[in-house]
Order: C-alpha cells, then sequence, then structure tokens
C-alpha cells in the first residue's frame, strides 16, 4: 500500500462534518490507489505524481464511486434544492426508501401456485435446527442501515420475520432476539448467523432462495423440517424448508 | 490507533454495545471511550439507543476506508498474514464444534441438543480444548503483530476454562463472553486487519 504524505499527519482535530470525513476518506483512498500505480510504472515518488497529472488523475469514475460507497453504506445526502430530490430519490433524504421494494427473485427458488390453504410456494432454505411448529410472521427485508436503526430505537415489529442476505454480522443484539423468523440468502447451516439463531431459539434458514416475496407479505416458514446436516452438505444431499407466502391471511 | 478511532473500530467490532464492553475489547480505560463514545455521539459518528451505541453508517464507512493506513503494516507482515491464514484454516472447524454443540443426534434425526447427555457433551468440550490447544500458536503468532490481540487470547483461554469445569454457558451464550462470542469478535478484528471479507 502506497501511503500519501497527509497519512503520516496527524488530522486534530478530525473533520467536524461527518460527510466530509467519510468523503475525504474515500478520495484518499482512490489517491493511494493512483499513486501506487504510479510507482508501480516507474514513478520516482510523490512529487512527479502529484504534479505529473491535474487532480493526481482521479476521474469522474472514481468520484462516482466514492457517492456509491457513501450511498451503498445507507447515507443519504440532504437536499438543498428539491430538484435533487426529485430527480434523485434514492440519494437524498426523505426519496423514495428503497429497502422494502427489493425482492429476492432467486432462479433455484422452488414456486408454485396457491395450494388448497391459499398458501402459495416462495421458495426454500437449509433450515438450522427443527422447532417444533412452522412459524407465520410478516417478511421484512433487512438491508438498509435505516431499518436496522430504527429497529434499534423503535423495536423490532412484533412477528417480523427477517429477509437478509449477510450472513456475517449485520444481524445483531439486541434485535436479532426480536426476530420471529430469519431468512437468510447466504451461508450455511453452521455459519455464524446460523450459529446465533439456534442460540436464540429463533426458526432461520440459511442458504434461503426465495422468489416472490414482497415487504410486508405474511410468510410462513417450514421451522419443524428436518435440518441440513453436515453429511447433506458432504454428499450435495437437498434437504430444506419451505416458505409459504400467504397473502390475504390475516 | 489514536483513542478515537480505536473506540470506533471497538464498537464497530461490537456493533453495538455500552463502553464497558467497548473498553475491554480494545483494552482503553473506561473514562476514555465513555468520552470518545460521548464525542461521537455529538459529532453525528455514532447513535445512542436504547441503553447502547452504534456507529452511523459514515462513521463506519470512514473507519474502513482508514483501515488499509492503519493496518498497513500487519498487512504486509508475512508472519501476521500466515497467521491469519492459520485462523482461517481453523474456524470452519469451530463452526462444526459449536454447531455440534447447540445440535444433537437422537434416534436418526438432528435436533436441538438439550444438554442432558453429559458424555456427548463432554467429547464436544474435548474437541474444543483440542482445536484451542491447536490455536494457541496461531492467536500468539497474531499477537507478536499486534498486542491487544493477547486480549482475546485471554478471553478465548477463560471461557474455555470454564466450560472445562462445567459452566457450559461458556461454549456458545450470547450474553457473555462465551468461547464462540470472543471467536466472531476475533474474526472480525481480523476481516478489518487485513481487509477481506467473510467467506460465508
Amino acid at each position: 500500500m502506497a501511503r500519501l504524505p497527509i497519512d503520516e499527519m496527524r488530522p486534530v482535530p478530525p473533520p467536524a462534518s461527518p460527510i466530509v470525513e467519510a468523503t475525504l476518506a474515500l478520495l484518499q483512498q482512490q489517491v493511494r490507489r493512483k499513486f501506487a500505480t504510479h510507482l508501480a510504472g516507474g514513478g520516482e515518488g510523490f512529487d512527479d505524481f502529484v504534479f505529473g497529472a491535474p487532480g493526481c488523475g482521479l476521474t469522474r469514475a472514481d468520484v462516482e464511486s466514492v457517492e456509491a460507497a457513501l450511498l451503498a453504506s445507507g447515507h443519504r445526502f440532504a437536499w438543498s434544492a428539491a430538484t435533487s430530490l426529485a430527480e434523485r430519490p434514492d440519494a437524498y433524504q426523505g426519496g423514495a426508501d428503497t429497502g422494502g421494494a427489493v425482492i429476492f427473485k432467486h432462479p433455484e427458488a422452488v414456486t408454485a401456485p396457491p395450494d388448497s390453504e391459499g398458501r402459495t410456494l416462495c421458495g426454500q432454505g437449509d433450515n438450522v435446527v427443527r422447532h417444533d411448529a412452522d412459524v407465520i410472521g410478516t417478511a421484512r427485508y433487512i438491508n438498509t442501515s435505516a431499518r436496522v436503526l430504527s429497529f434499534l430505537t423503535e423495536g423490532v415489529p412484533p412477528g417480523t420475520i427477517a429477509i437478509i442476505d449477510d450472513s456475517g454480522g449485520t444481524l445483531t443484539a439486541p434485535i436479532i432476539e426480536h426476530f420471529a423468523g430469519i431468512l437468510c440468502a447466504g451461508g450455511t447451516v453452521r455459519s455464524h448467523l446460523g450459529i446465533l439463531s439456534r442460540e436464540y431459539g429463533i426458526a432461520c434458514f440459511m442458504n434461503a432462495k426465495l422468489s416472490g416475496i414482497e415487504d410486508g407479505d405474511t410468510v410462513a416458514m417450514e421451522a419443524s423440517a428436518y435440518p441440513r446436516t453436515t453429511e447433506d452438505y458432504q454428499s450435495g444431499t437437498e434437504r430444506t424448508g419451505r416458505v409459504w407466502r400467504l397473502r390475504g391471511a390475516a | 490507533m489514536d483513542d478515537r478511532n480505536l473506540t470506533l473500530h471497538g464498537l464497530s467490532i461490537k456493533r453495538y454495545a455500552g463502553p464497558e464492553a467497548v473498553a475491554e475489547l480494545v483494552g482503553l480505560p473506561l473514562a476514555v471511550v465513555e468520552a470518545q463514545l460521548a464525542a461521537a455521539v455529538a459529532s453525528a459518528r455514532a447513535i445512542e439507543a436504547a441503553g447502547g451505541f452504534t456507529l452511523t453508517p459514515l462513521a463506519r464507512v470512514t473507519l474502513a476506508a482508514r483501515y488499509e493506513v492503519e493496518f498497513a503494516d500487519l498487512r504486509a507482515d508475512a508472519g501476521f498474514a500466515a497467521a491469519y491464514h492459520g485462523f482461517e484454516r481453523v474456524n470452519p472447524e469451530l463452526k462444526q464444534i459449536i454447531t455440534d454443540w447447540q445440535t444433537i443426534e437422537l434416534r436418526g434425526e438432528r435436533c436441538t441438543n438439550d444438554h442432558s447427555d453429559r458424555s456427548y457433551d463432554d467429547k464436544v468440550i474435548d474437541r474444543l480444548s483440542a482445536l484451542h490447544e491447536r490455536f494457541e500458536p496461531v492467536i500468539a503468532a497474531l499477537a507478536r503483530g499486534l498486542p491487544r490481540l493477547t486480549r482475546y487470547a485471554c478471553k478465548l483461554e477463560a471461557a474455555l476454562d470454564q466450560a472445562e469445569s462445567g459452566g457450559s454457558e461458556w461454549v456458545s451464550d450470547i450474553h457473555r463472553d462465551s468461547y464462540h462470542t470472543v471467536w466472531f469478535e476475533l474474526h472480525e478484528e481480523l476481516l478489518r486487519i487485513m481487509g477481506t471479507e467473510r467467506e460465508e
């Protein structure tokens, strides 16, 4: 990693504004990469790098990737002209909450039209442990920081079945223990999230392949299905719990 | 790392925690962490909710972008990188042991372990002890690169001691520094140091 002169300076105090600090940190990261490329290409040092190309060679694409990283973190910009919000509702505070609009459409989700009980099969996942009964709840996609923060500050609505694509550490205490169920698109029954949900006694499917569940849908998890075992993973045996949408159900 | 970034880093590993837990994780005095967290809330780097703190999205992004500077020497240290890979090699086995601790095969079906079969539990804890023994040189090598990682070694050993002397909740309980809790936090720490992503 190529260090910039500014990396060796102590920024005391840090920028007052968190957006300034984050933008600077991301831009410096881009410049560090350019500098490393410059050195790898035979450049002598920072002086010939910084005077060699205007703006250290930063391109529009580089700056766009900085903005993309800021938005991916869950940050939304404050707007000063209402037209900003109208043009890019996904980038500004008060714009569309894209969190609820995201729908998993996994090509390997096993789906079926509504059965005699009005249940629409929407996919399946690897059950982390067998429960006595199936679980019914309200599907809520957990894919924005805003949603995690609102669960933290206002509590998790009762009966929430969390749908998430990250088996790592996004779901955390104290919100995880208030879920009725968890559908995780990644991982295996041995993943951290699988371990946590067993510890809390929460129904959880890992490696969930879902299609057609909208945020707010009433869904049922076949938590009474046999769990997928280590031997199943080794032999490639599919052993899954099913997920249904109960649209229109009480 | 200065006190500010170390506090934010500790909070990022914990994700949601009070000052005591952060101070214990990173090894800073409680008063320093309390002051840093208060400053972080005042400057919109952290949010206080329901008695705990969590980083704001921008603070997380800033921290992540700084890691390549903060941990540049460790990333370039072949001995440390080898020790990190040693951790990743052992990690699947640890997760299997914890899974086997939580579940048990009864009449051909894997179900929740109610811990009534003492000999089964003892065997799992024996496997955990054996894993820990093999892991000791790895964590020692990690701590040579970054001395504060010794804290994880001490906590892992303390959890194992408790589990071996009958404190079964010290294997994987979420509400304490159980073996799995500390292991997970060490993993989160190492992913940040090395700039890598969790495999599953």
